[in-house]
């Protein structure tokens, strides 16, 4: 897989086809993958592709980097929960489909996070998105590398992040409201939630404005409180639980719980779910007569 | 407990408006012993408060030999400057400071100073200008090349008119192509463009300059073809500031603390510097 | 090491220690578990304390600079505005089990906190601060403090530095006269070493042979390596969070912002990141440090060259914190590798 993947990318890079491949690639000691950025052909060997690349590189892809866009069209390596959110970009006309050549990975699964690789995927190490996976085989890619997966996501969504929504569900306003303000005491501002997400592209975030100031800045309870749920609600309808902002909190947030439940909600209203079909525009920027509307009481 | 990031309490004694969303207040010190004992020195600068709003860096526009109050100057951009815009006479503000180090005027003893400045440039400039002017016999010739976009945007038009009128100052004011009304007597064209056709000696001179780093740029350049060397021009940096006193770490050009080594240095000093601009 | 000051603090005693310390108003900081990570906290006896663990993931400086303080507070009214700074009366904090890397950042945070104006709101908490270190016997691949000449021997920092003993106990080391005086004081708990005291093995993370101190420093003195194509190349996969520096023992910047009503409120001082764009956003929209390598580039800066040059300490104690924490795995000791050669 990664030797196909290496030719396929000097081929890109030396008929200049793309000016840069985002993938995959070691660290130092080969215990951690970490983004890569190859723009000579003979680079092209560092990319690598296991159950450590979790990172969602489309963030890349977002006029954010503008030194990553300077270098020239770009190659992204893929998987096809990441091309959902490429698929979102599109969808909001931050990238044109050509603009990005897009390298489908067929993936049976990553770890949740890489220090819990021991050398071997068992289900309980990855994220409830790959249980649950209905893209294992890129649904939108320029050429798709990899034996085709057989992967039958379970009818009804299993896992942890499915679990627990249950769990707070049942639970009063007030227990709800207890647990959340608990999680978001933890909550150091450190934005790399925001920045690890490639639908949080806006170059000046509302937590930054100040005329007026939306967001208190401080890491007080207001502050983390405004700033958690201006964040969910920015995603509503968009969000495509790649689970990358769960992934970058250093302390421990579990924003997958905020953004699963998001999707559910907005997939009963508008039988909508984002990521598939670019097409398609996403429920919270369109007026349908047919919107149930159901919340206005 | 002695509050490093506490500002003194400060009255607005007089606003002037001075162009488009530009204005300088007159700011008394509330407490007496501190009016009293304020000293300052021309180039330093401070951080004014409104509050509930936030503090912003600019400089003490006014001379140091003007005892008994302070005057800044400044722009309507941003959210505490929106804010101080929106006080009246009377108001109270906060104030820290001086801060930074300063225009070495005592070095400049007996030399021609040439003062060059664009636009809102002017204010930290017009310190230094009324402490030369205040010592008058201490200097040579004095040389004011002052432009603005606009006719409009020319601050201190009372004081330009001043200036003007001096036997002993030389003024020349411009304003960039297209900026002139009808009425307009001075030069049209850029800053450097003027301070070319100026031509002032470099002899026994010193250069002091500020505004926009395009316009210091190319004045850079011009005295350097006129035969200027770099110890001989001064200029005063700005970056964005929180504390002002070294701690906050956003100042830094490299290695340099704006708020602790500068805001004022030479072109020398300043071409010594990482480029972090 | 002088043998004389070995004490022998028993495990089964920390509880009197905690307790003691908390009759005199005092707080004890140690790393607990809480939310699947060991953080340190506020605790009130010794058995919700972590003992398995490597490092906290939170660096005890939120103690001595706290995430977000009040500094003063405003009021504003027809008859005139008032501002009133606020009094900072800290207890005695006793941080235990803190490790020596980060024990050798105290003096870093110092440096900047006291050079010319002196920020109280500091040091007043470092006058009452002990740090009982508890050297290392687990380190991780993220450990690099053998590199940046700091080791699980290091006492810099520690007023009291303690090495496990095989039996669960500490061999207790006054370092400073603070901690000295601490032992005295709480002389009950702290007992004669037995001669036979056995510690545990330390454990010394593997030196990386590849990175050179020296060199780095001297290119990063020449001005000329900020046009220097490898910042973008190694750090453009920085995706401009602040984990890093909140979670580094040394990074020290920090935002003054109001929060309250037109009418009253108060002023803060919160921590900051260089790594956001909007940190050296100038109000006329230009950005000294307008892409994410400038910005990756000046916190190498502050760590490996202003902090040596400027401030005479330490910038990086290689607690390896910010390597754990990047969601993009941006490896600090890859770029100081990469900067020597």
């Amino acid at each position: 897989m990664e030797n196909i993947l290496r030719k396929k990318a000097k081929e890109l890079l030396e008929t200049g086809a793309v000016k840069v491949v985002i993938g995959y690639g070691w660290n130092r000691s080969k215990t951690r993958t970490t983004p890569v950025f190859i723009t000579k052909p003979e680079d092209a060997d560092r990319l690598v592709f296991n159950p450590l690349c979790v990172n969602n590189l489309s963030v890349y892809l977002t006029r954010k980097f503008k030194d990553i866009q300077a270098l020239g069209k770009p190659a992204i390596i893929a998987k096809g929960c990441d091309i959902k959110n490429i698929v979102v970009l599109i969808t909001e006309a931050q990238l044109q489909r050509e603009d990005v050549f897009i390298i489908g990975m067929v993936c049976e699964g990553t770890v949740y996070k890489q220090e819990l690789w021991k050398g071997e995927l068992l289900p309980q190490i990855m994220p409830t998105k790959c249980h649950n996976c209905g893209v294992r085989n890129p649904h939108v890619a320029d050429v798709i590398i990899g034996e085709k997966s057989t992967f039958v996501p379970p009818e009804k969504p299993t896992g942890m992040v499915f679990d627990k929504i249950k769990d707070i569900d049942s639970k009063d306003q007030s227990a709800r409201w207890g647990f959340w303000i608990n999680e978001f005491s933890r909550c150091v501002k450190c934005y790399a939630c925001r920045q690890v997400c490639s639908l949080c592209y806006c170059e000046r975030c509302i937590a930054e404005k100040n005329m007026p100031q939306w967001i208190e800045t401080s890491a007080h309870p207001r502050g983390n409180l405004s700033w958690n749920l201006t964040r969910a609600m920015h995603l509503v309808g968009r969000c495509t639980f790649c689970g990358e902002c769960e992934r970058a909190c250093p302390v421990n947030i579990p924003l997958n719980l905020i953004n699963q439940k998001m999707i559910l909600v907005v997939k009963d209203a508008f039988n909508f779910e984002s990521g598939y079909d670019e097409k398609t525009h996403p429920p919270m920027i369109v007026f349908s007569p047919d919107d149930k509307d159901n919340f206005i009481k | 407990m002695n509050n490093i990031y506490l500002p003194q309490l400060v009255t607005i004694e007089d606003i002037y408006d001075e162009a488009p969303d530009v204005k300088s207040y007159r700011l008394v010190f509330k407490d007496k012993a501190v009016r009293e004992a304020f000293d300052f020195k021309a180039g330093q600068f401070g951080l004014y408060s409104a509050f509930g709003l936030g503090e912003s860096t600019f400089c003490i526009a006014s001379s140091p030999t003007r005892k008994g109050y302070i005057q800044c100057t400044f722009r309507r951009t941003g959210r505490v400057t929106g804010g101080l815009d929106e006080l009246s006479i009377g108001g109270t503000m906060g104030f820290r400071g001086p801060y930074g180090n300063w225009f070495p005027l005592d070095e400049w003893k007996g030399k021609n100073i040439v003062f060059i400045a664009g636009g809102i440039g002017l204010p930290p400039v017009r310190s230094v200008i009324w402490n030369c002017l205040d010592r008058r016999e201490d200097f040579g010739n004095i040389t004011i090349v002052y432009g603005a976009k606009t006719v409009a945007d020319l601050v201190y038009k009372n004081e330009l008119e001043h200036w003007g009128g001096r036997p002993d100052v030389k003024l020349i004011q411009t304003v960039d192509p297209g900026g002139e009304t009808p009425e307009w007597k001075g030069k049209t064209g850029f800053v450097p463009t003027v301070l070319e056709e100026a031509a002032p000696k470099a002899e026994n001179s010193i250069a002091v300059t500020c505004g926009p780093p395009i316009m210091i740029k190319f004045v850079l350049a011009t005295l350097k073809k006129l035969g200027w060397n770099d110890e001989q021009v001064y200029t005063t940096l700005e970056n964005k500031m929180k504390c002002g006193v070294g701690k906050c770490g956003r100042c830094n050009v490299g290695d340099v603390y704006i708020c602790k080594e500068g805001p004022v240095y030479t072109a020398a000093g300043v071409k010594k510097m990482y480029n972090d601009f | 090491m002088a043998k004389t000051v070995e004490k022998l603090l028993k495990k089964e005693n920390l509880d009197k220690l905690i307790t003691s310390v908390k009759a005199d108003g005092g707080r004890w900081i140690a790393p607990v578990t809480d939310a699947r990570q060991v953080v340190f906290k506020a605790v009130t006896k010794h058995e919700d304390m972590a003992s398995d663990y490597i490092l906290a993931r939170n660096s005890y400086k939120e103690v001595l600079f706290p995430q977000t303080e009040v500094i003063a507070e405003y009021s504003v009214s027809r008859e005139g505005s008032e501002m009133h700074g606020v009094e900072l009366t800290p207890a005695e904090t006793v941080v235990f089990g803190a490790r020596p890397c980060e024990a050798a950042s105290l003096k870093s945070l110092r440096s900047v906190f006291t050079w010319d104006f002196i920020d109280e709101f500091y040091t007043k908490r470092e006058e009452k601060l002990i740090i009982i270190t508890v050297a290392c016997t687990k380190a991780d691949e993220a450990c690099f403090c053998t590199t940046v000449n700091i080791s699980p021997e290091s006492t810099e920092g520690s007023d009291i530095y303690l090495k496990e003993t095989v039996s669960g106990d500490y061999l207790a080391h006054g370092a400073t006269e603070k901690g000295k005086a601490f032992m005295a004081k709480h002389g009950n708990t702290f007992e004669n070493a037995p001669k036979d005291a056995q510690t545990k093995k330390l454990v010394m993370p593997e030196e990386i042979n590849g990175i050179d101190l020296d060199k780095i420093s001297e290119r990063l003195k020449k001005t000329g390596h900020y046009e220097d194509h490898v910042w973008a190349e190694l750090t453009r996969k920085c995706i401009g969070c602040g984990a890093c520096t909140y979670v580094c023992p040394t990074c020290h910047c920090f935002d003054i912002t109001d929060e309250g009503t037109a009418i009253e409120g108060e002023r803060r001082k919160n921590w900051d990141s260089c790594q956001f764009d909007a940190f050296t956003l100038h109000a006329s929209g230009h950005n000294p440090r307008d892409t994410q390598f400038k910005r990756w580039r000046n916190r190498f800066m502050c760590k490996m060259h202003i902090y040596p040059e400027k401030f005479n300490s330490t910038g990086c104690v290689g607690c390896g914190r910010c390597v754990r924490v990047c969601p993009v795995r941006l490896d600090i000791t890859e770029v100081m590798e990469a900067l020597s050669k």
